[in-house]
Parts: structure tokens; C-alpha cells; sequence
């Protein structure tokens, strides 16, 4: 017990001089290579830590390894900016003035819902009111608001229409069905929901919809009063 | 910049010569070792082996393992430990070809063991 316990504070403290000299910051803004350095440092340590029959610097120079790693490869970000690309990836432009790049949240390995939900999580719900949005490096997103944003988020949007399948939960909440939306779609020129990208309409029936490839449209639905 | 790279340069260093560091001294400390045993083989098999001959090596033994602990997984070391004692317990009573073939054994893991520290693809993979 006694041996373990030895063992247990000299890994931590390697550990805690280790993580204090790479300047972790918070884990949802890590790098790629900081997120492996992590995985693999916690079972580096912990297995010369709970195994006796291990010499202890087998953990310690390992996890030197791994601080020495990461410090080629801080190098290496900071000082060629292609290299950079490679190991840390670039942002993404995910929304841009023609509205969302579907090829890009696909590269991305996202749909229209993430992206959406992530925007409501970064302060913007409505998806005219913006600019630009960024899909970073470490898996955040940014987004540039248009000058009159506050004007354009009069309500708030919920999803109809994602990739071509109507949303049965929202669509209950604007107390109308599948075939209304289908026939304003039609009357705006879209024959094929399938091809609709995203389709939303907040409180006071204003729609964004946007079709695979194309630019966006906003227009108002005629409701007599507010829903939500 | 400086800071990075003399970190890297200190780190890299200090890897390095623990590396050399432990290569050298598991090598010669166990080339001793299997010297020291390869005498007491030809004593044992020429039966003139003593118990103090035993202890002798067993001393040796005890003394070097408490710092190839720091290097080598401590369930090689006890391997060496038991293989020993008992040859050195066969010498006490005399029993020389029962201690023959214990004393062959740690001979062949005191070869075996420096093998597994050097650099080689098959130590790698």
C-alpha cells in the first residue's frame, strides 16, 4: 500500500509539472494532438502507478515522451503554417453569405441540425442574421452576425423542414401540417423536398429555406398573429 | 521560441541519457553477473563448490538487483531470485546436480535479459 502510494505521488507530480509546462487549457478547446497527448498520458500513468511489478520510470519516461512530442509538435504549429494545416486542420466556412455550405458540414461531418443547434449555443437563432459562421480547428463554432442582427431575430426559429424530412415535433408547434409547408414550398418554386436543405419559421412566420446548392430565401408566411 | 526549443533539447537529452545510461549498465552489470555465475557452473560441476561459494554470488546478486529495479520489470528480477536461492540451497546440502541445472537457468535469463535491452526491431515491435 505504502509503495503505491509513493508511486501514485511521484506520477502525479510528474504529471502536474508535465500538464503545467504544455499550458493545457480547457478540454473543449484542445487541439487534435493535445487530445491524443491527454488520452495517452491518463493510461501512462496509471499503469506503472497501480503495477508494482513496473519500474516507475518506465511511466515517467514515457509521459517525458509524450511532453516531449507535444513540444515538437508546438513547434512545428507555430513556425510553418502549412504543417499547421496538417496537424491542427483549418476552420471551415459553414454558413456564408449565400446562406449554409452543406459540402462543407458534410466534409465536417456535420447535418444542418448541428450546425444550427451550435449557432443557438454560440447566441444566434436566426440563420438570416448571419453572416458568416466558422467551424474552427478544435471544434467550435464562430459566426459573424449581420450589422442588423437584433432586427432579424423577431422571434424564435424552429426547424420544419432538415435534409428533406419534416421535424413532426415543430411542425405540431406551428399548429399546421406537412401539406401546408409542401404547398408554400411549392409556390416558392421547390418541387422536390428532397432537395430542401433547411426550412425554418419562427413565431411571427418568417421562413428561412434554403435548397441543396442554392441561395437562401427569407419571406413571411400569412399568419394573423404571432404563434409563439 | 528559445524557450520551446531548449525544452525540447533538455527533454530530448535527458531521454537520451537514460536511455544510454540503462543500455550500459543492465549490459555490464549482467555480463558480470554471468561471469561470476559461469565460475561457480564449473565449480559445482567439478563438485568443489562451497555454500559460502553460493552466498558469495548471492551477495552479488542482492546488491546489484536493488538498482536494476529501477531499469528492469520487477518480476525478471524475482525470477533470477528464486533460481538462485535454490541453487545456492542444493550447494548447502551438497546436491550438485540438483543445483546444476538451477544455475544453468540463471545463466541463460542473465543472457536473455540484457538481449531484451537492446536496441533491435525485436525489442521494438
Amino acid at each position: 500500500m505504502g509503495i503505491i502510494f509513493v508511486r501514485t505521488v511521484i506520477i502525479f507530480i510528474t504529471l502536474l509539472i508535465i500538464m503545467r509546462l504544455m499550458g493545457k487549457r480547457q478540454i473543449g478547446e484542445m487541439q487534435p494532438y493535445e487530445l491524443v497527448i491527454t488520452l495517452i498520458i491518463a493510461d501512462l500513468a496509471c499503469i506503472p502507478m497501480a503495477d508494482n511489478s513496473i519500474p516507475l520510470l518506465y511511466g515517467v519516461v514515457a509521459i517525458l515522451t509524450v511532453y516531449l512530442l507535444h513540444q515538437i509538435v508546438c513547434f512545428i504549429d507555430l513556425n510553418f503554417m502549412q504543417a499547421k494545416a496538417v496537424i491542427s486542420g483549418n476552420a471551415s466556412v459553414v454558413l456564408n453569405k449565400n446562406g449554409i455550405d452543406d459540402t462543407q458540414l458534410k466534409k465536417n461531418n456535420l447535418d444542418v441540425s448541428d450546425l444550427v443547434e451550435n449557432l443557438r449555443v454560440e447566441g444566434y437563432f436566426a440563420l438570416d442574421g448571419i453572416e458568416y459562421a466558422l467551424y474552427e480547428s478544435e471544434g467550435t463554432f464562430s459566426a459573424l452576425p449581420k450589422k442588423n442582427y437584433q432586427e432579424l431575430q423577431t422571434s424564435l426559429p424552429v426547424i420544419i423542414l432538415d435534409e428533406g424530412k419534416f421535424d413532426k415535433k415543430n411542425l405540431q408547434q406551428t399548429k399546421k401540417d406537412e401539406g401546408y409547408f409542401s404547398e408554400v414550398l411549392k409556390k416558392q418554386g421547390c418541387k422536390d423536398l428532397k432537395k430542401v436543405l433547411i426550412m425554418t419559421v419562427d413565431g411571427n412566420g418568417k421562413v428561412y429555406f434554403q435548397e441543396k446548392g442554392k441561395k437562401y430565401k427569407v419571406f413571411y408566411l400569412p399568419w394573423e398573429e404571432a404563434l409563439w | 521560441m528559445f524557450r520551446t526549443l531548449l525544452s525540447i533539447f533538455v527533454t530530448a537529452a535527458l531521454i537520451a541519457c537514460l536511455s544510454v545510461w540503462e543500455m550500459h549498465y543492465v549490459q555490464t552489470t549482467f555480463a558480470e553477473f554471468h561471469s561470476i555465475l559461469e565460475t561457480l557452473y564449473d565449480k559445482t560441476e567439478a563438485q568443489n563448490a562451497t555454500s559460502e561459494d553460493g552466498d558469495a554470488v548471492l551477495t552479488y546478486w542482492k546488491t546489484k538487483k536493488e538498482i536494476l529495479h529501477v531499469w528492469l520489470p520487477h518480476t525478471a528480477l524475482q525470477e533470477v531470485d528464486f533460481q538462485l536461492n535454490e541453487a545456492v540451497g542444493f550447494l548447502r546440502t551438497q546436491d550438485y546436480p540438483g543445483a546444476l541445472p538451477k544455475i544453468e537457468t540463471v545463466l541463460g535469463i542473465s543472457e536473455s535479459i540484457p538481449r531484451g535491452y537492446t536496441f533491435g526491431i525485436e525489442n521494438i515491435f
